[in-house]
């Protein structure tokens, strides 16, 4: 799940202006069939490009994980013979998919559940399938919705970056918490860090009540927003009990924070999958099994620790990736 | 201009003036945490900025300060400060406050000691020499005289608290902020623009009271004020205007 970063008050006025140029209200999605999607710039048509065989340019979004994720696959290519050409760093996800779309760049890394949520409100379909919280599914779902846009998913990596709740390890010792279930019984009792938008988000208030049986509105909650810093500084206080991080947050490992399992899978998942256009897929018939190999050996843990050392110890991204890639024997 | 009967419909729609996050509580929470705010920042800077002013000693800090707090960007100020202070006083309303006292101090230190500085020197030196004590000169000559100037930092740093003061709901304050933070968490581009336009309202509210407070209080004497000597030029954010 993509991070929310706190936007700065200067953004707001931007807001204002790319409201009023899309003329709308809240954002609402395109009308099925359409060739256009909801925000402007992203097209629903399917994707064109140059393939050149063992050439390849790979693209991703602005934040840290995208960029690790993009150079890990770029050095395991060119380990195998392929000349890659970089453009990490595009932007937030309308800019970097329509990159992809277009040809700029052939590859890009992505996240199963938040791509596929993207292609269902972009480029609305009949009968389109939302993402669940079973890998398996959701990556199936997705595979299907690239394939009339001439994408296709690479297998998907263990490692998923969704949200997650998260406990002070002295709370789950004294309430004794190991899974969301464990927490129905004593959620009136913690003090809750949840985003804003949690009452109308299905994946936050209504899916808590549905799934875990945890009413929102009779809790203690503080209005913090899930993946960012404030709400990882108050849990490591004791301000809040209980918080949204996501499950490769460096504050996890820095705060020694205790993970909740979600056990009914509520969260939607959000496996590390690469995204290529299908007639490079083509051209290239090692493509496939080289990244399949990389996408395998990494998980949830392997990817928290990488960002502790990016985001923490402020290492420089080609160095950590080359370090995971030879320690998993995948380079020299 | 779909986007305008949208907010005027906001607006006018009576769910949205009930209730904790209701517009008038809303503006409430914003203006109690910019008042309080100002009000430490006040009872910090302004001793500071006569003592320096008067004296003349340590002027070098007070300079310093005015230009780290002019160069960084308040909103740059706020977030790193509100990182700070949650720590240690928890979440909402102080950390906040706290955080907006650090952006308030630079305007008005530096605009006291420029104040108490501009005032003529031979004015002081007929007090003192008619028996006037130190403090008496500062009471009775050099603040009734650098009033405008007083006035016109402390109006700076009102107007940026109020702005600024938006940040805390990142930290789950109160206020205006939360129209901000909260439209954009659940892409409501009308909340956004609703709690924008409030703020800028409450600003410009704020720059009013300021004008009038500063005409009623400037002694007739010194309403010509507007002149800075050159070398304090840089240092004042000038009466008129920012």
């Amino acid at each position: 799940m993509r991070r929310f970063r706190a936007v700065a008050l200067g953004a707001s006025a931007l807001v204002l202006l790319s409201a009023c140029a899309t003329g709308g209200g809240t954002q609402t999605s395109s009308s099925p069939g359409a060739t256009t999607g909801a925000t402007p710039g992203v097209s629903c048509e399917p994707a064109t490009g140059e393939s050149t065989e063992n050439e390849i340019t790979i693209g991703s979004a602005g934040f840290y994980e995208a960029q690790l994720m993009g150079e890990i696959y770029a050095q395991a290519l060119e380990a195998n013979g392929f000349t890659v050409t970089r453009e990490l760093g595009i932007g937030p996800r309308p800019q970097t998919y329509e990159a992809l779309r277009s040809g700029r760049v052939d590859l890009v890394p992505e996240y199963s559940g938040s791509l596929l949520s993207f292609l269902n409100l972009e480029c609305a379909e009949e009968g389109a399938e939302a993402p669940t919280g079973d890998p398996d599914q959701t990556h199936a779902a997705l595979t299907g919705r690239l394939e009339a846009l001439n994408l296709a998913a690479l297998a998907p990596a263990p490692a998923q970056d969704q949200n997650t709740f998260v406990v002070p390890p002295e709370v789950a010792d004294e309430y004794g918490l190991e899974t969301m279930s464990d927490v129905t019984e004593v959620a009136g009792e913690l003090t809750w860090g949840l985003p804003p938008e949690c009452a109308d988000n299905p994946v936050c208030g209504p899916g808590l009540l549905e799934v875990y049986g945890i009413d929102i509105s009779e809790l203690d909650v503080e209005e913090l927003a899930a993946c960012d810093t404030p709400i990882a500084v108050a849990l490591d206080e004791g301000q809040v009990d209980i918080g949204q991080l996501c499950s490769t947050q460096p504050d996890i490992q820095r705060f020694g924070l205790v993970v909740l399992e979600d056990d009914q899978q509520l969260q939607p998942a959000e496996n590390i999958v690469p995204i290529v256009r299908a007639d490079l897929l083509e051209a290239n018939s090692e493509l496939a099994d080289t990244l399949d190999a990389v996408s395998a050996e990494l998980t949830t843990e392997e990817l928290l620790e990488l960002g502790v050392r990016v985001a923490v110890d402020q290492e420089d991204i080609a160095d950590v990736a080359a370090d995971w890639l030879s320690e998993h024997g995948i380079t020299e | 201009m779909e986007f305008v009967s949208d907010v005027l419909a906001w607006i006018a729609d009576p769910a949205h003036w009930a209730g904790r996050d209701g517009i008038p509580i809303r503006i409430l929470e914003h203006v109690q945490m910019s008042g309080v705010a100002v009000l430490l920042a006040t009872l910090i800077a302004l001793p500071a900025g006569l003592l320096v002013g008067h004296t003349g000693r340590g002027s070098l800090v007070v300079i310093s300060i005015a230009n780290v707090g002019r160069a960084l960007p308040s909103i740059a100020i706020l977030s790193l400060a509100l990182i700070f202070t949650i720590r240690y006083v928890g979440l909402g309303f102080w950390p906040t406050v706290i955080a907006l006292v650090f952006l308030a101090i630079p305007p008005i230190v530096s605009n006291t000691y420029v104040g108490i500085r501009e005032v003529d020197r031979e004015l002081v030196e007929a007090a003192r020499g008619m028996g006037m004590r130190e403090r008496e000169i500062v009471t009775r000559v050099e603040i009734p005289i650098a009033m405008p100037v007083i006035l016109a930092g402390l109006r700076t740093a009102s107007v940026q608290v109020v702005a600024t003061a938006t940040l805390g709901a990142i930290v789950a304050s109160g206020g205006l902020g939360r129209y901000l933070i909260d439209g954009i968490a659940t892409r409501d581009d009308v909340r956004i623009f609703v709690g924008a336009f409030l703020v800028a309202l409450l600003a410009i509210a704020t720059e009013v009271f300021f004008t009038v407070l500063t005409r009623a209080v400037t002694s007739r004497g010194t309403a010509r004020q507007g002149e800075i000597a050159p070398e304090h030029a840089a240092q004042a954010v000038r009466p008129g205007g920012l």
